[in-house]
């Protein structure tokens, strides 16, 4: 029962968190400086017509009513009108969503799996040149900005050598729905998603590699070695498989935070992605934009959380309740 | 001390050393334009002209020279003349190998005050030419003898002119978009990089230590508010959240450095609260509370050094974040435009225009410096974890 | 070739910086008939380096609104293109704040106007890509007094002026008149390089003048949203501002007049004057065009010799074009992306899709909240408006109104404008429906009543609407403005069936409403030479050709 009784404080801890940030996303935006209507500087738009546009965007209401109703479009996921577009915000982020969803999750998947396999091979391989060969590697792809290895591969691979598309995600005219659209989709995609492993594997790689080589260190790999077991099957069967819990915790929890390196990719291979809604909707003050993209992500964070909880218990049943306490 | 025989310990003083002194070797300003803008590197473009200044004096109403290069890249004359009564015919005179042409026609006017540039579409529609086009190969269209001189029908009552042709390369890294030296603005940039990754990383692990050891240590309801805040902060985006940040502090040095610190404390206080919990229960601690030691005693005496080294390979790893972050926030424009660092240079050479023109000179430093800075505070930081935890040095299976 | 066509209508420019004249180049508008090109991308394309690697690449035909430097040499080597250049509506000005002091000095506003070099801050920040701006109007402008003087860049002239008016030096710093210390350390705001890298660099230069003068300045970075709220607070000593103006004078009103220093309002600089007030009214309530330039003339004088804002540059807008595409019409004030072109251009050999780069996400395509000007690239050419412009002398054209009148008529107690306008009467809807004086009707009506923000300018001062027969309108105006004609014959119209339903216009997305009759249409649909055909978010706007179009030979 202390099982159902943890799982039950860290949801209400969960949900708390949720209720501060819907709180201070409300706050947040209207505490910066100026508001959406005075940022329009056009000296043919009068105070009057500057007025009906604040009426239009309900700022014209007390901050009390504004709250209720900001409060009311987040817990029914009726995230109300954009400013910028006046289009609903959910449309504008669904339209998003897919692009986003599509170059993270790639390009996480293959970062992890490239990361962690040549942090385990390094691993084994200590002192020798393997080691070395990922070490350094590892560590420039994570000293990089990433905007300048994407810049420069957009430059290489896009105009030097034509052999990727310029932007977007298709070509222009379409090519005809089913195979070709697919096949076209990927090809926009190859370099985006390559650019942000180029980026991303070095740091998985150098984490792995140190919890692998300590693991390597521990009694029960002497034991399995004393054993006379294959070097593969200690390898992957006994050491990895020891280290694979805080792996799948650090996926889990370094989702949410890629969503911000999704900011500046969009950027340089002119995306249609959430990143940039985000972006654009902070500094464009769109408020009902920038809280229901700002929600969904807290959202996603203690999502993220809870399943890396649940990921930990159940790839490692023995790690059961008492290091999950101490969290 | 096996830290003395690291690479990165004594590239990391280099760059220091650099970052302090460096810049007085320079004796003009960073701001100043020294060059045009885009030239070449001095060692990369031996045969681009040298500058070349004339005047035009009432003595000296012709120069002459020699012009044995490729064009120029700017041009400019400048200057006032007088006469006593307006002249019949006035004009300023181009001479090339190829050919004359009128610069400047002051013909019926007493006085005349000049200021032409090769770069004013006026003076390439004069010239006859479209308002795109680079009107220095007409200028200069060959080699051999030039000369630049006052034709009128009556001298000059008062007259100074002055022909600049800057020259086409300049220092060891070129200029950029201003035509400032790009050198001189690297050195600058290590500085800004040096300061703002480690202080950002020294702000944000005392405040992930201060909040971490009360977090652990006194358990109960300080505990769960700093866990609650800490699970707050991690669910913002960063990024977009700094931008509201730094909307709302400002730009600056310090600003940015605040800025960055409070959204990297997070995992250092997990850290040090797990550590200080699994630490609280040792046996000595709890022989200590049993003997009445306080716990500032306890938190100082015993607890802080237990988790010191850990902060130390901590820190280290965290510098490039810290540097990353603020050239990600440069890049999007987001910093202060006085503030040199390598990523606001990254920023200037994208947003004019340097990726495209192919400008190299610009991008190669600040991005090689910035991966070097990283690279220099991972492989510190790797080692120091290597001294603090033995496990990590044991040799191959 | 453009740039040679450029060329044999260039007028010698003699002086020094000679304000840039070309003359026609003998294009006759109303020959163009069109448009030719069948199927029209706009490619949406954010990134300045995309841009120009996909122009270079062939993926575009048209880039508008080349801005860096670099770009436009490269651009201009490159013999698959051709570049125009034009003066554009913008201008960059240098504002301060008048309500305190120094600032409420004219001879230091005055100084300060001389002690900037605008010729020298566009050589080495554009280029000269732009020309230095010495008018309180765009130089395109046809209501532009170019020729009132301006002082030229003179430092030592600027410190003599200070000084006779009782200025003195003290180490290097400026004393005003009659007082013991020297100026306290003042800002110039400026907004940060993410909205334009140029202007933090303009900032800076102009900072390095006024120190030069003896002010001592700095510039202070921000946030537009903060540069703003800081304006609309008072709560600045000066700041740098770009403004994207328009034909019509009516930007001085909103600057200058002592009514516009309200929250919302763009007298920034905070200045009352009675003289210039009078003048403004003059030219807000100017009853025709005659009175309006004398109107203008006479603010801008007064203007000159206030200084309320010290104008720096304004920049040329400069556009590349591939040159398979022919026809393309170009003035000193038109580059390449305008309408005509747009109707007369054909490519060399086979007909293909035209590509023309969108810089921006248009935002939803909904004329009644449309407000960015990327929004308007696309609804442009779907929705027609009674008047046009004059692409070489920027004086009204017939559109839609085949004819026009404007009077002053006597009202119950008052004189008021009454604009008249005969329609052409061969004009369909892009679903095929004829179109009527009870369109424009019933859209003034409709911008009115539901008072949509973006047009209640226009339409506010509507009296009445009075429709006789099926191509003539009068539209009664509340008071008398030459502009109202202007503003009412720069309406886009909507047809009266669709505005009938309409019940949100708020949230009105029209493109993804299919057309009742016309499947193949969607609720886009205007009198314009283009149908829109397909929206694909972050991608592409595709429109055809509407082969309705009144100005299609048929």
């Amino acid at each position: 029962m202390a099982l159902k009784a943890y799982w039950g404080r860290r949801i209400a801890s969960s949900l708390l968190v949720l209720a501060v940030v819907l709180v201070l996303n409300f706050f947040l935006f209207r505490i910066l400086p100026g508001d959406p209507v005075s940022a329009i500087i056009d000296p043919r738009f009068s105070p009057q017509a500057k007025e009906e546009l604040a009426a239009l965007f309900g700022l014209d209401r007390p901050m009390g009513e504004q709250f209720l109703l900001y409060v009311k479009q987040m817990l029914t996921f009726n995230f109300g009108v954009s400013f910028l577009s006046q289009r609903p915000v959910w449309d504008e982020i669904r339209s998003r969503l897919p692009n986003t969803l599509i170059l993270l999750s790639s390009a996480m998947a293959i970062s992890a799996l490239l990361g962690i396999y040549l942090g385990v091979i390094a691993a084994a391989k200590r002192g020798g040149f393997i080691e070395r060969l990922v070490l350094w590697a590892g560590a420039i792809s994570f000293s990089f900005p990433s905007f300048f290895i994407q810049l420069v591969m957009l430059l290489l691979f896009a105009f030097a050598m034509p052999i990727f598309p310029l932007r977007g995600s298709v070509s222009i005219p379409p090519p005809p729905p089913g195979w070709p659209a697919m096949i076209d989709y990927i090809w926009h995609m190859v370099l985006p998603v390559s650019s942000l492993v180029i980026l991303g594997f070095g740091s998985w790689a150098l984490y792995v590699r140190n919890l692998m080589v300590k693991v390597l260190g521990e009694d029960f790999v002497f034991l399995a070695r004393a054993k006379g077991l294959p070097q593969r099957l200690i390898l992957w069967r006994h050491a990895f498989r020891s280290i694979l819990p805080p792996i799948v915790t650090i996926i889990f929890l370094s989702l949410p935070g890629v969503v911000s390196g999704a900011v500046i990719t969009e950027t340089v291979f002119s995306l249609h992605g959430v990143g940039r809604f985000l972006l654009e909707s902070v500094t464009g003050q769109d408020y009902p934009a920038a809280g229901a993209a700002f929600f969904l992500l807290a959202l996603l964070t203690v999502a993220c959380n809870l399943l890396a909880d649940l990921a930990y218990g159940f790839v490692d049943p023995r790690i059961g309740l008492e290091r999950k306490m101490e969290r | 001390m096996r830290l003395l025989h690291r690479w990165s310990l004594w590239a990391l003083a280099l760059g220091a050393i650099i970052a302090a002194i460096g810049p007085y070797f320079f004796k003009t300003s960073p701001e100043e334009a020294v060059a045009p803008p885009f030239v070449k590197p001095v060692w990369l473009a031996k045969d681009a002209p040298p500058s070349l200044h004339l005047t035009i004096t009432e003595e000296h109403l012709e120069r002459r020279f020699l012009w044995e290069y490729e064009p120029p890249l700017r041009f400019s004359l400048k200057g006032a003349m007088r006469f006593e009564v307006p002249p019949e015919v006035a004009q300023i005179v181009w001479q090339t190998p190829k050919g004359t042409m009128v610069l400047y026609d002051a013909s019926k006017k007493a006085e005349s005050r000049i200021d032409l540039d090769a770069r004013d579409v006026s003076f390439k529609l004069a010239l006859g030419l479209s308002p795109f086009q680079n009107p220095m190969p007409h200028l200069f269209p060959a080699t051999g003898e030039y000369a630049l001189r006052l034709e009128s029908s009556e001298p000059p009552a008062e007259i100074s002119l002055a022909l600049q042709v800057p020259g086409s390369r300049w220092g060891l890294l070129g200029t950029d978009q201003r035509g400032r030296d790009v050198f001189h603005l690297f050195i600058l940039g290590i500085r800004v990089s040096l300061l703002v990754g480690l202080s950002a990383t020294f702000i944000a692990t005392a405040l992930g230590l201060a909040f971490g050891l009360s977090s652990g240590y006194f358990g109960g309801i300080i505990d769960a508010v700093i866990m609650r805040a800490v699970d707050v902060l991690l669910s913002v985006p960063t990024l977009p959240i700094m931008i509201v940040l730094a909307g709302l502090w400002g730009k600056g040095l310090f600003n940015l450095i605040l800025i960055l610190s409070a959204f990297s404390w997070m995992s250092t206080a997990r850290t040090v609260r797990s550590m200080t919990l699994s630490l609280r229960e040792a046996p000595f601690v709890e022989g200590l509370r049993a003997l009445g030691a306080p716990s500032s005693y306890i938190l100082w005496r015993h607890l802080l050094p237990e988790a010191l080294p850990l902060l130390l390979a901590n820190i280290a790893l965290g510098v490039p974040g810290a540097v990353l972050a603020e050239a990600g926030l440069s890049f999007l424009g987001l910093s202060d435009p006085r503030l040199v660092s390598w990523g606001r240079m990254l920023h200037e050479a994208h947003a004019f225009g340097a990726f495209t023109s192919g400008a190299w000179w610009l991008i190669l430093p600040p991005g090689f410096g910035i991966a070097g800075l990283c690279l220099v505070f991972l492989d510190l930081g790797r080692h120091l974890e290597e001294i603090l935890d033995p496990r990590l040095r044991r040799k191959a299976l | 070739m453009l740039a040679k066509r450029f060329l044999r209508s260039v007028v010698f420019a003699t002086c020094g910086i000679a304000i840039f004249v070309a003359a026609a180049c003998g294009v006759d508008v109303d020959a163009i008939r069109g448009p030719k090109i069948e199927e029209l991308y706009l490619v949406i394309i954010r990134d300045p380096d995309a841009q120009l690697l996909a122009l270079e690449k062939g993926q575009i035909d048209l880039l508008s609104d080349i801005t860096r430097p670099v770009d436009i040499e490269r651009l201009a080597s490159n013999e698959e293109l051709s570049l125009s250049l034009a003066q554009g509506f913008h201008a960059f000005f240098l504002g301060f704040n008048i309500r305190k002091a120094p600032w409420d000095r004219v001879e230091l506003r005055r100084a300060i106007w001389q002690a900037i070099p605008r010729n020298q801050l566009v050589r080495d920040i554009f280029s000269g890509y732009s020309a230095p701006l010495s008018t309180f109007l765009p130089p395109a402008s046809p209501y532009c007094a170019e020729d009132l003087e301006a002082p030229p860049y003179d430092l030592g002239s600027a410190r003599r002026t200070l000084q006779e008016a009782g200025w003195r030096y003290s180490n290097g710093f400026l004393v005003p008149p009659g007082e013991d210390l020297p100026l306290k350390p003042m800002k110039i705001l400026s907004p940060t390089a993410q909205v334009a890298p140029t202007t933090a660099e303009l900032a800076q230069r102009i900072t390095a003048s006024l120190r030069e003068l003896g002010l001592p300045m700095d510039v202070e970075p921000v946030d537009f949203s903060t540069l703003i709220a800081r304006l609309d607070e008072h709560a600045f000593d000066s700041y740098v501002l770009a403004w994207q103006l328009s034909r019509d004078p009516d930007s001085l009103y909103a600057f200058f007049h002592s009514s516009m220093d309200v929250k919302g309002g763009y007298n920034i600089c905070g200045i009352h004057d009675d003289e210039l007030d009078a003048a403004l009214e003059a030219l807000r309530w100017a009853p025709d065009e005659e009175d309006a330039r004398l109107a203008a003339r006479r603010a801008q004088k007064l203007l000159s010799e206030k200084v309320p804002m010290v104008p720096i540059y304004s920049r040329y807008f400069v556009t590349a074009l591939r040159k398979e595409w022919k026809g393309a019409v170009t003035t000193r004030i038109a580059t390449a992306d305008n309408v005509w072109s747009l109707l007369a251009m054909e490519p060399e050999g086979k007909m293909r899709p035209f590509y023309w780069c969108l810089p921006e996400e248009p935002r939803n395509l909904n004329p009644f909240t449309a407000s960015s000007a990327y929004d308007w690239q696309v609804l442009g050419l779907i929705y027609d408006t009674l008047l046009t412009a004059d692409p070489e002398t920027l004086e009204d054209l017939p559109w839609l109104a085949r004819d026009w009148k404007v009077e002053t008529v006597s009202s119950g107690d008052g004189q008021v404008t009454r604009l008249s306008f005969i329609l052409r009467d061969d004009v369909l809807w892009q679903d095929g429906e004829p179109f009527t004086a009870k369109d424009v009707a019933a859209t003034i009506s409709f911008l009115k009543e539901h008072r949509v923000p973006r047009f209640w300018d226009a339409v506010s001062d509507v009296e009445a609407v009075t429709v006789k027969g099926n191509h003539e309108i009068t539209i009664t105006m509340k008071n008398t403005s030459y502009w109202h004609l202007h503003q009412i014959g720069g309406l886009p119209i909507l047809p009266a069936w669709q505005l009938a339903s309409l019940e949100s216009w708020q949230i009105w997305q029209p493109i993804r409403m299919i057309h009742p009759q016309k499947r193949n249409l969607t609720m886009l649909v205007g009198t314009g030479p283009f149908v829109f055909s397909e929206y694909r978010q972050g991608e592409y706007v595709r429109l055809v050709r509407n082969d309705l179009f009144w100005l299609m030979s048929r």
